[in-house]
């Protein structure tokens, strides 16, 4: 399966965006997604999320050479402040998503073993989600994001604002993820996006480029990807 | 005092332009014809400093105007034996009291003070007083034309209504002066008390309209001398501000409340309706999908929609109870509450818009639950959409109808004990009562689906929404204007309802699938 972005256009008023990006994402693996503040990948993700509407271009799965029109439910989005509903309980959040994706979740699981998945302590899984940390309100998005296994999920700088504890059990959870699925990523931390990702992808200028690390060593490729970024101008 | 006067005009001036020229490009429309760089362009900031300057001058006299045609003019009606004058100064009077305590207008929270205290780090004293000083002078300024032309024409003499506007000064200054007095030795500032507040306004209120009902009025005599007496609290009260030490003190106090103990100016909104979560709130084990949300949602909110329903209802249920005591003490007055109901069903959309709960509910339903869930690809499909719609719908028109219907039932009592009408009029008045309760539920729920007008900060950033809520109101208070015998207007009106309703419901299910967004 592959996810194909061709000549996705958006522009705010006479502001170009995203000009004429195009990418062809493989299954399995991990992307990261760099680019400056304002560089356009929350519109990016955005706009593949269905939030805004795009002004050209189009995108779609491709599985076998046959393209596949992109369904809600094949997508998971995972954004920077983790946004739950905070008036129910952890517990009823998940209840109420297993109720209304039953049909379109392969195996499931029960209730204790989704919040083991996610690390999420017994004692919190009763409280209401207003209550909940940061962290906490995080793992319960990313838990509903994967639940029902979307093909294609995107996160928005999901572990910028973690403790070390939950940043490295979120990229674990991320790392046993990416089998069967595309993983698009984005942050504007190098050294995160080295260490997770298998892809390295920059948004500069309002186009997409893969940046080839072949026969780099990790401080030459940090270097040409900042070199790469540093053309693109201020946000 | 003077560089103060001037940076706060500015800052106020800056705010207001910013405002209208970010509003003027949420309109359709505007927005292509609009260029990019908005704030840059002069004329369009002269433009919108102009319209500033009218709004300014419509928020002067046009809350004003409907003050004294709505609590003094229009109720002068239900006193027809009662001499226009003596009446007149009755209500002045308690109404100006009850201004007093309920707004003074002194070191009142707002995004301006926020900025030029806490951001800019202006002196909080200058600020504070030049602020109010020019409160109490748009105050003097919009209540004098008024004053004239209603005292004049209730027969109050002239010298009277030129020195009405600095009583009412007077008694604002008297009412923040003891505040700070209070401040000063208890710590405590008014706001932080609502239900005393509150409590004297509606025992001033009720004493303002009931005495009246049972004959009694104050004498002119006596309304004039105690309102007089407020302009004395000038003089005296004035020392009280210039010798406060502790400006800094109360401006952290009064702008924490208005915060709601949140540092981010931008949270106060979602803070204020998060805090309405309440714990607890068992749910039926049978409830599934998007019938479980819902309930959790309204047990939660309980605090919010039910408990502010019963609340209305029960003032409704006592307004009914003292209107049939009235009738029952004073067999003099049936054939006028028989006239006034079969005359004035208009007014009651009126009464029904302000105690309609659709504005509540959908900014619950917003910042606590489809601000997250909109953002989870599964709650956008079109038939969830439509499926929380027809949910929401009957939940809003359940804590709608309540007041409604005691109202609806109660003028028909009403009716009946004060000399009957016909078996139609019984039939159309509660029927009419309930229609305009049901446009109210579905109005504000197909503005909410269609035009979804808040953003991910729930700032409502929909022109379009403000104009047509805006519209509503204006409408409804117009509709207070109407004298339409019962019967047409109330076949007009529940016609009207039936048509819009099925209208809304229709463009709710072609168009809310792809309008119900979180606004970018």
């Amino acid at each position: 399966m592959q996810f194909v972005i061709n000549q996705l256009y958006k522009a705010f008023d006479h502001k170009e965006v995203l000009k004429d990006v195009s990418f062809r994402f493989e299954e399995g693996k991990i992307y990261g997604l760099l680019g400056r503040n304002g560089a356009g990948k929350t519109t990016l993700m955005n706009c593949l999320n269905g939030d805004l509407s795009v002004d050209g271009g189009s995108f779609y799965f491709e599985e076998h050479g046959t393209k596949q029109e992109v369904r809600p439910e094949d997508l998971g989005y995972v954004l920077s402040t983790p946004t739950v509903p905070e008036f129910l309980t952890g517990r009823e959040f998940l209840k109420f998503f297993l109720d209304i994706n039953k049909s379109s979740i392969r195996s499931p699981k029960t209730q204790e073993e989704y919040f083991e998945l996610v690390h999420l302590e017994p004692s919190d899984r009763d409280k209401l989600m207003k209550d909940y940390s940061h962290g906490m309100k995080n793992k319960m998005q990313m838990l509903v994001n994967i639940i029902a296994e979307p093909k294609l999920l995107m996160l928005d700088e999901p572990l910028t604002s973690l403790d070390v504890v939950v940043a490295e059990e979120m990229k674990q959870l991320l790392r046993s993820l990416r089998d069967g699925r595309i993983t698009l990523f984005s942050t504007h931390i190098l050294d995160l996006a080295l260490d997770l990702c298998d892809e390295i992808v920059l948004l500069s200028h309002g186009k997409l480029e893969r940046v080839e690390k072949s026969q780099l060593d990790r401080e030459d490729f940090k270097e040409r990807i900042i070199e790469a970024l540093r053309g693109d101008s201020y946000a | 005092m003077l560089k103060t006067l001037r940076i706060s005009w500015e800052i106020q001036t800056t705010y207001r332009v910013n405002s209208i020229l970010y509003s003027l490009k949420q309109v359709p429309g505007l927005r292509r014809l609009l260029p990019e760089q908005l704030y840059q362009v002069r004329c369009l900031k002269v433009f919108a400093a102009v319209l500033s300057f009218i709004w300014g001058i419509l928020k002067l006299f046009g809350g004003k105007v409907l003050y004294f045609m709505l609590l003094l003019d229009l109720p002068q009606r239900f006193y027809p034996e009662l001499p226009p004058q003596q009446i007149y100064l009755h209500l002045l009077l308690l109404l100006t009291v009850i201004g007093t305590i309920i707004h003074t207008g002194f070191a009142e929270p707002s995004y301006q003070r926020y900025y030029a205290t806490c951001l800019l780090r202006m002196n909080v004293k200058s600020y504070t007083l030049i602020q109010f000083g020019w409160e109490m002078f748009k105050t003097a300024l919009g209540f004098l034309p008024l004053s004239l032309f209603f005292g004049w024409s209730n027969g109050v003499s002239l010298w009277f209504c030129l020195l009405f506007p600095f009583c009412v000064v007077g008694g604002k200054l008297f009412a923040a002066a003891k505040d700070l007095r209070a401040f000063e030795r208890r710590g405590c500032v008014i706001m932080e008390h609502p239900w005393l507040q509150w409590g004297s306004a509606a025992a001033l209120l009720i004493l303002a309209y009931g005495l009246p009902l049972t004959g009694v009025v104050f004498p002119a005599w006596l309304s004039m001398t105690l309102l007089l007496l407020m302009i004395l609290q000038v003089p005296l009260s004035l020392p009280v501000f210039y010798c406060f030490q502790s400006y800094r003190q109360l401006n952290q106090r009064v702008m924490a409340n208005f915060f709601n103990n949140t540092e981010l100016i931008t949270n106060s909104a979602q803070n204020n309706t998060r805090n309405l979560i309440s714990e607890g709130g068992t749910v039926s084990e049978n409830k599934q999908g998007f019938e479980y949300l819902n309930e959790i949602f309204v047990k939660r909110h309980r605090k919010l929609l039910w408990r502010t329903t019963w609340i209305i209802s029960g003032v409704c249920g006592i307004s009914v109870l003292a209107g049939a005591v009235a009738l029952l003490l004073f067999p003099g007055i049936r054939p006028n509450v028989q006239e006034v109901i079969r005359h004035t069903l208009p007014i009651w959309s009126f009464v029904l818009y302000f105690i309609n709960r659709g504005t509540g509910f959908t900014r619950a339903l917003f910042i606590n639950c489809d601000h997250s869930l909109l953002t989870y690809s599964f709650y956008k499909q079109p038939k969830t959409v439509l499926r929380l719609f027809q949910i929401r719908l009957r939940e809003i028109t359940k804590i709608n109808v309540v007041p409604a219907l005691i109202l609806s039932l109660g003028l028909d009592g009403l009716l009946l004990m004060s000399g009957g009408g016909t078996w139609i009029e019984y039939l159309v008045l509660p029927v009419t009562l309930l229609s305009m309760s049901l446009f109210f539920s579905i109005h504000y729920l197909t503005l909410y689906y269609l035009l979804q007008p808040y953003n991910a900060g729930t700032e409502i950033k929909s022109g379009t929404y403000q104009v047509i809520t805006g519209a509503t109101y204006f409408v409804c208070y117009m509709l207070t204007k109407v004298e339409l015998p019962m019967l047409l207007f109330g076949l007009l009106c529940i016609g009207f309802c039936l048509i819009y309703s099925i209208i809304a419901c229709v463009l709710v299910y072609r168009i809310a699938p792809r309008t119900f967004r979180i606004r970018q």
